[in-house]
């Protein structure tokens, strides 16, 4: 694991999940190796990882679905195992394929599902009420969901993990299939919920969804914990340096030499109209070398900055790209 | 949990179309095929007897006057010499043709040998058979008073004296009788069995929507949840088995109902049929729980849940009677269906509990083996 990767094996008291070298082999295949990582209340936690990297087996064995090889999951402090019940009353699963069914309502998956989360009567109506407006489900609660659209299907889906309001909240790749608005309706909820103080565990394999929604996030590939830290810790894994494009007239050649000489740019490429500067943290540096380029008489006409991303992190840290 | 599914089953249909409709319908087809939609009793049509009588005592005219005032088929009979019988019955369309050598009396009233010639009819129908089966009844009666004049013969009575105990013996009421039984019969009529084998079959496809949902449930990926939910996981397949109970009851006991009504038919004590349907869903409920450790995906599971509904329903009468020796005699009076339908027919005939507890026993022991099985039975993968 690399340098960022600095996960306490201690389960500290705030931590809502704890994962602790964790195994799980198929045969003489190890689709989980030695995996380590806890959630505090009210992050979310992200696993990044290409297909098949052991995400989905990892969750399984969080949500007690099943067992571990070797190694240790801890809920609120409680071991997970299948055989566990009351750790399973912290968590809301939200699986990848739909687990919802398709001849009952809304209504009547949420209540079927609360009331198996030991919700009952009066909390029952009321959280079911209340996950119907937030998935915007509520003028079609009586529909069989047979009869549902792709999204209202997946938004019901996430719903029925909410409803017993869990301390944590797993999500396998909950936007897999879904169309734009019904994806950054999904991404939004989860945002909310992290305000709210609920711990997310999210996996999935769009290194946008990671950047957006997690305070830190795990790279994960064939098994393994690649890396493990925020996003501006896993960049600079890479070299943490940024790319700024400067173009426009004048004397590009004074400003490259004026631009090489400031703290932090490690190197300048180019002439003629355009120049690239290679640096160390863009955004702090492009004052000054605005400044400076104007001082060496060029006119700046266009500037950007091109920063790292979690997929120049996974093409570094494993040499493969993320997607598929 | 059970009432979700019991929702679910209610409003996906399948479950009156393969527990209800499908029986129902493959009742009244088998009772087309076997029987028809008319009673149970078969009304003899009037027969015609061509006959010879050359015996000159009263056993040959006893003969034919039994046959002539039989009660329950009108009888013409005709006599022809003996020569003619053969040919005129053919040649008549008569049912039967009967040929009572001179001296047929003495003959039994000594103990000696002697052959009544019998002529089945062209018609061949049930009308022949009854009067084979009474003449053969009445020779019979006949032949006990020729060992009752032998048995005098042998010890030394004059011969005026064996003809009449012969004669006495032929003609007289016979001691020994035989009279239908109730509760011993374990009979059902034709109709009656179509419905207890219909239903007993069935019902081991309706149980299968229990236990055996929870593979589809997995399909679904609602298992997932399931399991993922503060509940024990031998409560999920309790709840499972119990649905399959519910819905197996439910099943057999509407078949039961409608099945009797539409076809006329009586199974007895509500009680007694109460005692056997519940013991029959749970020999078939635990019986899906062996099936779930062995298959490893719900298509696997209906294949192998219809072969032995197949197997067992078959073998235990669901379509006609198996008649077996031996072994296989034994392994199949251990068949729940079997047994089902024997109980039924022991209530039918007017039997109480304490009369079907051979057939309760099979069905809750079968359901007792099953379910210890299912536990020792390595789980090939369905993970339930």
């Amino acid at each position: 694991m690399q340098p960022a990767a600095t996960a306490s094996v201690k389960t500290r008291i705030e931590d809502v999940l704890a994962v602790k070298s964790l195994v799980k082999s198929y045969g003489e295949r190890t689709v989980v190796d030695g995996v380590t990582f806890h959630i505090r209340t009210g992050e979310t936690y992200g696993l990044l990882g290409p297909n098949g990297a052991g995400k989905t087996t990892i969750i399984s064995m969080v949500a007690g679905l099943i067992p571990a090889d070797a190694g240790s999951v801890t809920v609120m402090g409680e071991p997970m195992t299948p055989t566990s019940t009351h750790p399973k009353g912290h968590i809301g699963l939200v699986p990848q394929e739909l687990a919802i069914y398709p001849d009952l309502s809304a209504r009547e998956n949420l209540r079927f599902f609360g009331r198996l989360q030991g919700l009952r009567r009066k909390e029952l109506s009321t959280r079911t009420n209340e996950v119907l407006e937030l998935i915007g489900l509520a003028d079609r609660a009586g529909e069989q969901t047979k009869k549902f659209s792709g999204g209202m299907k997946r938004r019901l889906n996430i719903g029925i993990g909410l409803l017993h309001r869990p301390t944590l909240l797993i999500l396998d790749e909950p936007t897999v299939g879904v169309d734009p608005q019904s994806r950054n309706s999904i991404l939004e909820s989860v945002e909310r919920l992290s305000t709210e103080g609920m711990a997310v565990l999210y996996t999935t394999h769009y290194m946008e969804e990671a950047e957006r929604l997690c305070d830190r996030i795990a790279i994960l590939d064939e098994g393994r914990v690649q890396a493990e830290g925020t996003r501006d810790q896993l960049v600079r894994l890479t070299g943490g340096v940024d790319r700024i494009s400067l173009r426009g007239s004048g004397d590009t050649s004074a400003a490259a030499a004026e631009l090489k000489s400031l703290p932090g740019v490690q190197h300048v490429d180019g002439g003629g109209t355009g120049l690239v500067l290679t640096v160390r943290d863009g955004p702090s540096l492009l004052p000054a070398i605005v400044t400076g380029a104007g001082n060496a008489g060029m006119t700046l006409t266009q500037v950007a900055i091109t920063r790292p991303d979690l997929e120049s992190v996974f093409l570094h840290l494993t040499g493969k790209a993320l997607r598929d | 949990m059970v009432g979700n599914d019991l929702r679910q089953r209610i409003r996906d249909e399948s479950v009156f179309i393969f527990s209800l409709l499908v029986p129902l319908a493959l009742m009244g087809v088998l009772n087309l095929a076997f029987g028809g939609f008319g009673p149970d009793t078969v009304e003899l049509k009037p027969a015609t007897v061509v006959a010879s009588n050359d015996d000159a005592g009263p056993l040959g005219g006893a003969l034919l006057s039994a046959l002539d005032s039989l009660e329950i088929m009108e009888v013409t009979l005709r006599s022809v010499p003996a020569a003619e019988v053969q040919q005129e019955t053919r040649n008549s369309g008569a049912d039967l043709g009967l040929v009572i050598p001179a001296g047929f009396t003495a003959a039994v009233s000594s103990g000696q040998a002697v052959s009544v010639q019998v002529v089945e009819g062209g018609s061949q129908g049930i009308e022949t058979d009854v009067l084979v089966s009474v003449v053969d009844g009445l020779l019979d009666q006949f032949g006990a008073g020729a060992v009752a004049a032998m048995a005098g013969h042998s010890a030394g009575l004059p011969p005026e004296v064996l003809a009449g105990l012969g004669e006495q013996t032929a003609a007289g009421r016979p001691v020994l009788s035989l009279s239908e039984g109730q509760a011993a019969a374990e009979q059902l009529s034709l109709k009656g069995t179509l419905v207890a084998g219909q239903t007993g079959l069935f019902l081991l496809f309706t149980v299968g929507f229990g236990v055996l949902g929870l593979l589809a449930e997995r399909e679904q990926g609602t298992l997932a949840r399931l399991r993922s939910s503060p509940v024990a996981a031998r409560s999920i397949i309790t709840a499972k088995a119990l649905v399959g109970f519910i819905l197996g009851i439910v099943a057999t006991t509407v078949l039961l109902t409608v099945g009797s009504m539409l076809f006329g038919v009586s199974f007895g004590s509500p009680l007694v049929i109460g005692l056997l349907v519940v013991s029959v869903a749970a020999a078939a409920t635990s019986m899906t729980f062996v099936v779930a450790r062995l298959v490893r995906s719900a298509e696997q599971a209906n294949v192998a849940q219809s072969i032995l509904a197949m197997v067992l329903g078959i073998a235990g009468g669901a379509f006609f009677p198996i008649e077996a020796s031996g072994f296989v005699a034994v392994l199949m009076d251990l068949n729940p269906v079997g047994a089902f339908i024997r109980g039924l027919g022991i209530s039918a005939g007017g039997g109480g509990p304490t009369d079907v507890a051979v057939p309760l026993a099979v069905m809750l022991g079968f359901a007792a083996v099953c379910t210890l099985a299912s536990r020792l039975i390595p789980d090939r993968g369905a993970r339930l």
